[in-house]
């Protein structure tokens, strides 16, 4: 299963990508790929680059230069919300739980092809936006049941403690039928055993959907046994490539990730980038 | 005798129903704040133009370019949603406080043009009638149908003040605004809104073209200030850039925020309340001297004040407003 879905086929391919804020290069020259049916991680030290280079592929971030291709076709400089609907679905480090907003809402709000959401469609096709609505909040709810947030769909998100909001953002954004996730420290602020669920949903997700996953995390442990290809950042560049056991003995990333981490244990938290 | 006549006004149903008028105009323009604070989180500090366009397209139209009364209006809501979008297009990638800025800038901008290009606005001589043809005033159209309505009511309710068909029209027109806002509110689209409230970049990041709703609800709600741009011209008999200040569109947020962020219907009962509060303090009688006309006027807007601030302490959320919502908003 996992080789079938592990095809070889690239679904991301990113070049020579660079982000400037001012004198500051956080991405620069960035080059990594990722692999159709794969779960990759992104790791790297602090200040490594890896949220900004993030913000860059889904559009959040304009990049200098470089060119990111998804599904083969250039999407560098496209707006997030173009990304978004070609199927390259993100989450924040900070989660973004709609809060004034139930949580059925914040599940509906991400499906694709609502009619409803145009206001003329309101007034011409109202059946088919009722149609819809109804399709959308059976799937809402199924996946509610799959990461067990069914009986507080009613709640308002804001109401939710940490770990269930990450699970909600997880959800969320698998009504917009994403082909590759992003997930942004999927694990960070929540406790062991949610975080042991969350990984379960992941493999679950790729093995069952068919969705491709690139999430950045700081514990190595989580790297390596949950993914199959890891790409290494340090100083806004990728210094390795390669699956975990071939990464975890990398003399360069022993130097810049582990040599940090086991000098600087406070480091594996999950500050900003 | 002062007393005397303070109760005399009281009782003054004419001086009540121009009160009435008035709300109904503000519950109009507070609706369209309400879209856009209230529902997609945009800070818009400019209603006082959308008003100031919609008044005074119909007027020039009517007056300078022989428009029919009726023709005029939905020209005029045209143009002031156009020019919500056009000023929306740079402005709304502003963050919430710089557009916020942005907004009462371009509202002054269009005050100070009004004021200033005499031969299309009249400048500070205002708007009324034609200068070659005084029978001919942008009211005309709407004093027949006034009369109509008055013909008719007289039937059954003896002789209805002349306030007493425009009162009704605007708060119709109130009514029928809040069920179509609340409405739209329910559906996908509405839902698209309240997410950008809550946050711009989940919207982004789950699909959604936020720049294209913000236009849309700054379109909707410049189309409700030219409503209420209408009716406040048909009240006053005069269009005149001293109606436009910034003030106005603060009045409208001062009704919104006693109505309720997050609520339509609160924003009618906001609106009734806050200019019968405001209005009301007419009637607080103090000797003169030490307490001029000038000096009541200040006290009557500190009274008012004092009890929005009080209210507030109380029921922040406003009167419809949900606590939840605000706390969890934050």
């Amino acid at each position: 299963m996992n080789d079938a879905a592990g095809n070889g086929r690239t679904l991301l391919e990113v070049e020579d990508v660079v982000k400037r804020f001012g004198g500051i290069r956080a991405v620069n020259g960035a080059t990594m790929s990722v692999g159709e049916g794969r779960i990759t991680a992104l790791i790297g030290p602090n200040g490594a680059g890896k949220t900004t280079l993030f913000n860059v592929l889904t559009g959040f971030y304009k990049g200098d230069r470089g060119s990111v291709s998804f599904h083969g076709e250039e999407i560098l400089g496209e707006h997030p919300y173009a990304i978004a609907r070609k199927g390259m679905v993100r989450t924040f480090q900070i989660t973004k739980a709609l809060a004034a907003m139930p949580v059925i809402d914040n599940m509906m709000l991400a499906a694709r092809d609502q009619p409803g959401e145009h206001i003329r469609n309101l007034f011409i096709h109202p059946r088919a936006v009722r149609q819809r609505e109804n399709q959308v909040r059976k799937q809402a709810m199924e996946l509610l049941g799959i990461f067990n947030l069914s009986d507080l769909a009613e709640d308002y998100a804001g109401t939710l403690s940490g770990g269930q909001r990450k699970l909600l953002e997880l959800a969320r954004a698998l009504m917009a039928e994403p082909t590759l996730l992003l997930l942004d420290e999927p694990m960070a602020g929540i406790n062991p055993t949610l975080g042991r669920r969350l990984l379960d949903h992941m493999q679950g997700l790729r093995r069952e959907m068919g969705v491709s996953i690139l999430f950045i995390e700081h514990d190595m442990e989580v790297v390596m046994n949950h993914s199959d290809r890891v790409v290494v950042m340090a100083e806004g560049r990728v210094i390795a490539e390669g699956e975990p056991h071939e990464v975890r003995r990398d003399k360069r990333v022993i130097d810049a990730y582990l040599g940090e981490v086991a000098g600087e244990p406070a480091a594996a938290g999950s500050s900003g980038e | 005798m002062l007393v005397a006549v303070t109760f005399d006004a009281i009782t003054n149903a004419s001086f009540w129903i121009s009160v009435g008028v008035i709300a109904g105009t503000y519950a109009i323009v507070a609706l369209g704040l309400q879209l856009n604070t209230g529902f997609t989180g945009i800070v818009n500090f400019g209603q006082a133009a959308f008003m100031a366009i919609g008044a005074y397209t119909m007027a020039i139209l009517v007056l300078k370019a022989g428009f029919s009364f009726w023709l005029s209006l939905p020209c005029a809501v045209l143009a002031a949603m156009i020019f919500g979008v056009i000023v929306g297009l740079p402005a709304l990638r502003l963050r919430a406080d710089y557009f916020a800025i942005a907004t009462i800038a371009m509202a002054e901008v269009v005050r100070l043009f009004a004021q200033n290009a005499r031969g299309l606005t009249g400048g500070n001589q205002g708007l009324f009638c034609d200068v070659n043809d005084p029978s001919n005033c942008y009211t005309n159209a709407w004093r027949d149908v006034s009369d109509h309505i008055n013909n008719f009511v007289s039937n059954f309710w003896g002789d209805p003040d002349a306030l007493f068909p425009l009162l009704i029209v605007i708060w119709v027109t109130v009514a029928v605004a809040t069920f179509l806002l609340r409405r739209l509110q329910g559906t996908p689209w509405g839902r698209v809104l309240r997410a950008i409230r809550e946050d711009e970049d989940a919207a982004q990041a789950l699909g959604k073209n936020t720049l294209l709703y913000k236009l849309q609800s700054l379109a909707i709600s410049a189309c409700l200030g030219a409503i209420g741009g209408f009716f406040l011209a048909l009240n006053l008999a005069t269009v005149h850039p001293l109606d436009f200040e910034p003030l106005v569109t603060f009045f409208a947020f001062s009704v919104l925020i006693l109505g309720g962020l997050g609520s339509y219907r609160g924003v009618a009962v906001g609106s009734v309340l806050f200019w019968f509060v405001l209005e009301g303090t007419r009637f607080i009688d103090l000797p003169d001297p030490p307490f001029t006309e000038t000096r009541i006027a200040a006290i009557r807007l500190a009274i008012t004040g004092l009890l929005l601030i009080g209210l507030m302490a109380f029921r922040p959320q406003g009167l419809f407003g949900k606590r939840e919502e605000m706390v969890l908003g934050e």
